[in-house]
């Protein structure tokens, strides 16, 4: 009887992942692959969403940081879709032929966020550099955010003071925004979507846009693409007016025309 | 029959030889003398060294009594509180390391003990609480084990010839033990040196301050450093086989290895 039971239930599973193995069985509906940047998990896990729906083509997406993406797309050769957190990354693939188109999407700026428990002490950008503050920085070998931080308190002329701030170097963004928001740092160079993805544990300071050159996010269509006019309508989709403003809720700001 | 099974033998064989080929061909003998002498991996060496030394010392400290509780008494809940023991074990690193910071953090114990000037976040320190986390559930269970393998009549025997309860587990016990406890030192100690997650949360990615060697592993592999990154694989894949290698000299089980996680 118990056996049974383990049989049936063994079958049904078999079946469902026979079934999920094969969503074409609708139609037309291809599977392909995005590989994107860690940091635009939320947006585009939103939008990715939609387009399935809007279309019944799937997306499977894989997010990391971009080097590593790099990496893998260079190993692999595979892939159709490749949204980086930075343009930089996409240039790199862009000069060894592997990019088919790119289309810019939004811009994601660097802000400094501070720690609920530090507002008062922390008004402005220079105050960084005050004694005492404790400030969390992205590894600038590891982090494009850490190159960006840097060259921005280079252009403030703040650099000896801060990096005596600094406690804790960190390799991804979310760590430094974790810091930041549970208040074990004072504040840190992060970008302005984290920073407003935690908009309850932190406020941001505005960084002067002459310090440093804003990201352009872009989505691009990979050579090694099966199916390069679902991807190229995956693109479409990602820049139309609707898409971009769910960039926008997540803290993302319009590319500057 | 016997050459039905050695096909899967050599297949594994060759996965592992395949894994470790791939890593190390690329990595020219000439780039990995010099990437092992740059300062940044004798830094990382170093470092791992101390910690994961001082992280096997507190564990031994914690795991040998506690093991010898769990073999000797029963009390309630003591299924629950074993199982408890072993979590650190089956945890996702990252989740480790997030939970390791929270408790140590400005607004948790951090901030307690750091009034008494005890600096654990973002210091070497933390990686060693990090590395104790992961080494201290080897070492309770190994030391349990050895301890329930050994019969208690020993020790009847010993305070019957009037030793102190105190000298008997130091003269009779411990001894009698001894090649247990060691071997699961020895597993801890390399769960230790390769502990990441708890190390990259609570002590943070500093180069030159909390870089053990799979912090400059992490760091290096995300920054394109592939010759950096491998060297610091090679020492810690060398360091492995060395404790594998010293398990087997003292005749531990290789399966006892495999149930204890060893990374």
């Amino acid at each position: 009887m118990r056996n049974r039971t383990i049989s049936c239930c063994a079958l049904v599973w078999v079946f469902t992942v026979l079934l999920s193995l094969f969503p074409a069985a609708n139609g037309f509906a291809e599977e392909l692959i995005l590989l994107a940047g860690a940091g635009l998990r939320r947006p585009t896990d939103v939008l990715v969403d939609r387009f399935e729906q809007q279309t019944g083509h799937r997306i499977l997406t894989a997010y990391d940081g971009g080097g590593r993406l790099i990496t893998r797309i260079q190993a692999s050769g595979q892939g159709d879709l490749f949204m980086p957190g930075a343009l930089f990354h996409i240039e790199a693939l862009e000069k060894k032929g592997l990019i088919r188109s790119v289309r810019p999407l939004v811009a994601h700026t660097a802000v400094v966020g501070v720690s609920a428990a530090a507002v008062d002490r922390i008004r402005s950008f220079e105050d960084l550099a005050r004694p005492g503050i404790r400030l969390a920085l992205g590894d600038p070998q590891a982090m494009a955010l850490g190159r960006t931080a840097r060259t921005i308190m280079q252009r403030a002329g703040l650099e000896k003071e801060i990096l005596q701030n600094t406690v804790v170097y960190g390799a991804t963004v979310k760590q430094l925004a974790l810091y930041v928001a549970r208040g074990d740092v004072d504040a840190s160079i992060i970008g302005r979507a984290d920073a407003f993805q935690c908009r309850d544990r932190m406020t941001m300071i505005p960084i002067p846009p002459a310090w440093f050159q804003p990201e352009t996010i872009a989505v691009a269509v990979l050579q090694s693409s099966r199916h390069p006019d679902i991807a190229e309508a995956f693109c479409a989709f990602m820049a139309s007016e609707e898409s971009l403003s769910v960039f926008g809720e997540f803290g993302f700001l319009p590319l500057e025309k | 029959m016997r050459r039905l099974f050695i096909l899967p033998l050599i297949l594994l064989a060759l996965l592992v030889l395949g894994v470790v080929t791939a890593l190390f061909l690329p990595l020219s003998p000439a780039i990995a003398l010099r990437t092992l002498a740059s300062p940044e991996i004798r830094f990382a060496l170093r470092l791992s060294l101390t910690t994961s030394l001082a992280a096997t010392a507190v564990s031994v400290v914690l795991g040998v009594p506690s093991g010898y509780v769990l073999a000797r008494h029963s009390f309630p809940g003591k299924a629950v509180l074993d199982t408890f023991l072993d979590l650190p074990l089956v945890m996702t690193p990252l989740i480790a390391g997030v939970g390791l910071l929270f408790l140590f953090g400005e607004s948790g114990l951090g901030g307690l003990l750091s009034r008494w000037g005890i600096r654990v976040l973002f210091t070497p320190l933390g990686a060693v609480a990090a590395q104790v986390f992961v080494a201290a559930p080897i070492v309770t269970r190994s030391s349990r084990a050895a301890f329930e393998s050994l019969s208690p009549r020993y020790e009847w025997a010993g305070q019957t010839l009037g030793l102190a309860p105190g000298r008997v587990f130091f003269r009779v016990t411990l001894p009698m033990a001894g090649r247990g406890i060691l071997s699961g030192t020895v597993l801890a100690w390399a769960r230790a040196v390769g502990e990441f997650g708890g190390t990259l949360m609570v002590a943070g990615a500093t180069r030159f301050h909390t870089e053990t060697l799979p912090i400059a592993v992490y760091l290096n592999i995300t920054s394109g450093e592939m010759e950096v990154a491998l060297s610091a694989a090679l020492i810690l894949m060398a360091a492995g086989v060395a404790m594998v290698l010293l398990l087997k000299t003292m005749g531990a089980r290789p399966a006892a290895a495999i149930k204890e996680n060893l990374p």
